[in-house]
């Protein structure tokens, strides 16, 4: 079907570019409640994606382009379903653009061969491992677990000539560990568990390989986490250091103000009012510079590829250097309205490290956040309030732990006063210091 | 039975059903088949640029086989009857009845169901979409000199699928459609913006927006140049319809799916039929609510649609359910197992979940107010269903002073505390009610189409 998508689209007169993606995918799921697998799943998909472009210019007026899409089922007409697209693309008219052409694809892993035999049995066996991993933690017993293992291939080609594909694999893991306080009793799958207060760690993992799991280490600090939640006290008034490590640090780099901001499509929309070349905060930066890459060639990265939707190819872009803006990432048309390069999708977030020992980071009295409800920053303005589901109170040696409450506060003036860690982590989709001192933000209860 | 004209592969497809799934019950004591198709039209027009697009399609079959422990499933990309007829077989092929808890087919039913509209997107060409839309953006855009970029962003959902196991036969189609709107203005400490979400199940006649919306909209965003940050702390404070709709949602929404009450996450399940908040509290679900966001006929486990009492006079009746989670834990069923698509596998989801409409008139809500706090537009929540914690985080809310709302805005608001301790603060429920459209995930996943909504309540909660 892709090479008569292809000869259909080669023969129309309408278009000023076409692209044409087959995407393939396999994937095996795995959903397990106490005591029993609730689910185990195999999907296929097999769809493919054209995209037309068509000069839209009216007589006497400016050049003006348009853009269409369709997603033909197997076995539809093709030349119909062009028709719809090029419908569409007909119907607008923006400034015009051009598609990507044929160029040098770079070498990022992404591929687990690990996964691609037997996914299922693959997924079995590192529910057992997390089980295993579980099993030896002291005070806590897995609840749920969902284990999601695809292959997706794709092949891209267009009208200038671009002919290429890749493939990768993909893990998505959910888990929940839960402990309790008081006595014994009997639970529905015949093991003990306690009634009385009981509290949950939750887990959500998305990587591209089975080695980058590490079941046994994150079991262990959660199993950590969930133990100290029955002890959590009351959140905490708080105005000063606050420190987030691990996937609480990766939930904040990911959460879109940076993405949303160092956008082409946001600046040409005018909900960013970044400059190029100028400095990303307003106020004066007191901690380490920020140096932040858009990353795509990040080995195994969640977000990486070879190229993107469009055929653009992965690089690893400079967004921001020294805190101030070095380039805009940018897909084809936006990259073309602002006369900027075609950089693609924003893929993995990186952060430059910086030069302190995330230990020193802890010195003094402060805040530690382990856990979010969810971290949600507003896009435009970077404003937050976000809910914590596990913190800790830092005095000197003392670490209490504490649940609940607020953590208050602007995404950019945060970063413009925030120390980094020299050691670093990869969490799928951030990759950077593995911890990070706000030296001025607000716990409230 | 009335004949919407399925697509002719999943009309091919549909049957053979019966077969396909008596030979699977040869082997299992259950099977079933869910043929899925989604797909729509989104177009957006703003100050800068217009696009139409194609909404991401996907179309697949679901063939499902409980062997008395487990679900088994195989999800097949489009409606060939040899790939679906060798999966069946397949899915089957290594499996053999366990002893454990009988799923029942439910009741004999058949039937074809179709969204009613007014105004189906269908019967409008893409143009004379694509000109409403440029209509609104217009009206939007000239409300104020100061709007900087004015978005309106149209999408129509339809969702085709047909659903068979022994007892039933049944088909559907429903229509959505969604219009949001934002405007973006620019003063000397950066842009900010306010936004408005309109839609429902069913056609364009529920996209009809008048002029005052459009200034109110722009209105707030203009205000929003001089918001504050909130004092934290503990407020009374008034939410508007889609606030409540946010905080039930996030609270005996999530927090009653049953098979959060299998997997020993929720908090609920220990509280059937306890009080957990002020009499004034009722909660429902229902996905046969006329024109409601996240309504429908029948679910993707072949359940009919009907309501769920939730929380009456403040007391937990029950959950909602997937088919799993009830034969699991010996629940009736409701008409609540929904997947994101023919990929995924089906869970206990959230349709239309509201608060009931009281009947102390807004005015008087606000009238019992000294100090406190208007929250009129939810911008995310999450849920907590173990700790019954809430986040809801509100895009702005306006100061109430000796029973009036005044012109100080703050920016964003969040609002955090212990579900029962929130709802056991509602001390009022007002008589206005509105339903909002969003999506809703299962934690970070699993989107499907949802409303939630209610009246204004007067309460108590910690803001910030």
């Amino acid at each position: 079907m892709f090479d008569a998508i292809t000869d259909a689209l080669r023969k129309r007169t309408d278009l000023l570019g076409w692209t044409l993606r087959q995407v393939t995918r396999r994937g095996s799921q795995l959903y397990a409640v106490p005591g029993a697998v609730e689910s185990v799943r195999d999907v296929t998909e097999d769809r493919y994606v054209i995209d037309v472009l068509r000069d839209t210019t009216v007589p006497g007026g400016p050049p003006s382009a348009g853009a269409g899409n369709v997603t033909p089922l197997p076995g539809a007409d093709i030349d119909a379903a062009i028709d719809a697209a090029s419908l569409h693309a007909g119907l607008v008219h923006n400034p015009p653009y051009g598609l990507p052409g044929p160029a040098s694809l770079p070498g990022v892993p992404l591929l687990d061969e690990a996964l691609c035999g037997d996914m299922a049995g693959a997924l079995a066996a590192a529910h057992r491992r997390l089980v295993d991993a579980v099993t030896g933690e002291a005070g806590v017993r897995l609840a749920a677990a969902e284990f999601f293992a695809e292959e997706k291939s794709v092949r891209l080609r267009n009208s200038r000539g671009i002919d290429a594909t890749q493939r990768g694999t993909s893990l998505e893991l959910e888990w929940v560990l839960l402990a309790r306080n008081g006595r014994a009793i009997s639970d529905r799958s015949g093991g003990d568990r306690s009634s009385g207060d009981e509290v949950e760690s939750y887990v959500q993992m998305r990587r591209r390989r089975l080695a980058d799991l590490h079941l046994r280490e994150v079991a262990a600090e959660r199993a950590g986490w969930a133990r100290d939640l029955l002890a959590a006290q009351a959140p905490p008034h708080h105005a000063g250091p606050v420190i987030l490590a691990g996937s609480a640090l990766a939930e904040f780099m990911d959460c879109g103000v940076i993405q949303n901001l160092g956008s082409a499509a946001a600046k040409f929309a005018k909900s960013s009012t970044w400059e190029l070349g100028e400095p990303v905060f307003r106020e004066p930066v007191r901690g380490d510079p920020l140096t932040v890459w858009a990353n795509r060639q990040a080995p195994y990265g969640a977000a990486s590829d070879l190229f993107d939707a469009e055929g653009i190819p992965s690089q690893r872009l400079l967004l921001i250097d020294d805190n101030r803006l070095a380039a805009f990432s940018a897909g084809q048309r936006h990259a073309a309205y602002l006369r900027i390069p075609a950089t693609g999708e924003f893929g993995v977030i990186e952060v430059a490290p910086g030069r302190t020992a995330a230990a020193d980071l802890r010195q003094g009295d402060l805040v530690e956040i382990a856990a979010f409800s969810s971290f949600e920053a507003d896009d435009v303005t970077g404003d937050f309030a976000s809910e914590i589901r596990l913190g800790y109170t830092v005095t000197g040696r003392r670490r209490v732990p504490f649940k609940g409450g607020l953590l208050i506060g602007n995404y950019l003036s945060a970063l413009a006063d925030a120390t980094w860690s020299r050691e670093t982590d990869f969490h799928g989709t951030y990759l950077g210091p593995a911890a990070v001192r706000f030296q001025s933000l607000t716990v409230a209860p | 039975m009335t004949q919407f004209g399925l697509p002719p592969g999943m009309a091919r497809l549909r049957s053979h059903l019966g077969v396909i799934v008596s030979g699977m019950e040869r082997a299992v004591p259950y099977a079933a088949a869910l043929l899925s198709e989604r797909g729509g039209l989104a177009i957006r027009v703003d100050s800068r640029e217009e696009r139409i697009e194609e909404l991401p399609r996907t179309a697949g079959t679901v063939l499902t086989a409980y062997d008395g422990r487990t679900l088994h499933e195989a999800g097949v990309g489009g409606f060939d009857l040899g790939p679906v007829e060798r999966a069946a077989v397949s899915l089957v092929k290594p499996l053999s009845p366990v002893a454990g808890p009988a799923i029942d087919p439910g009741p004999e039913r058949v039937g074809d169901f179709v969204t009613p509209m007014e105004v189906p997107p269908a019967s409008l060409s893409t143009q004379e979409k694509l000109d409403r839309c440029r209509d609104v953006q217009s009206r939007l855009r000239r409300m104020d000199g100061r709007v900087i970029n004015a978005v309106v962003s149209y999408r129509e959902m339809t969702e085709i699928s047909a659903f068979a196991n022994r007892t039933a036969d049944l088909a559907q189609q429903v229509q959505r459609v969604g219009m949001n709107l934002s405007a973006f203005v620019e003063g000397p400490d950066g842009v900010r913006y306010n936004y408005a979400l309109y839609g429902g199940t069913g056609g364009w006649e529920l996209l009809d927006i008048s002029d005052e919306e459009l200034a109110k909209l722009v209105g707030v965003a203009i205000e929003l140049l001089a918001a504050q940050r909130i004092e934290p702390g503990e407020y009374t404070i008034v939410a508007a319809p889609w606030v409540t709709g946010t905080l039930v949602h996030e609270s005996f929404g999530h927090g009653v799916e049953t098979d959060m009450f299998l997997k020993e996450r929720a908090r609920a399940s220990e509280h059937v039929g306890q009080r957990i908040g002020s009499p004034l509290v009722n909660i429902w679900d229902d996905p046969s609510y006329p024109r409601g966001f996240g309504s429908y006929f029948f679910d993707d486990e072949g359940m009919l649609a009907g309501p769920t009492q939730i929380v009456e006079d403040g007391i937990f009746r029950r959950g909602i359910t997937d088919l799993y989670s009830a034969t699991a834990l010996g629940l009736p069923r409701t008409a609540n197992g929904r997947r994101q698509d023919y990929t995924r596998k089906a869970y206990a989801r959230m349709t239309n979940t509201a608060f009931a409409r009281g009947a102390t008139p807004v005015s008087e809500l606000f009238s019992r107010v000294e100090d406190g706090i208007y929250l009129e537009m939810w911008y995310s929540g999450m849920e907590d269903p173990k700790g019954w914690g809430i986040q809801v985080t509100c895009h702005y809310g306006h100061e109430i002073r000796h029973g009036r709302v005044t012109e100080k805005i703050y920016a964003p608001v969040g609002i955090t505390g212990y579900v029962p301790d929130v709802l056991a603060s509602v001390s009022g429920v007002g008589d206005e009610w509105g339903l909002d459209t969003g999506s809703c995930g299962k934690g970070h996943k699993e989107w499907v189409r949802v409303s939630a909504g209610g009246p204004h309540l007067l309460m108590k909660a910690r803001l910030g």
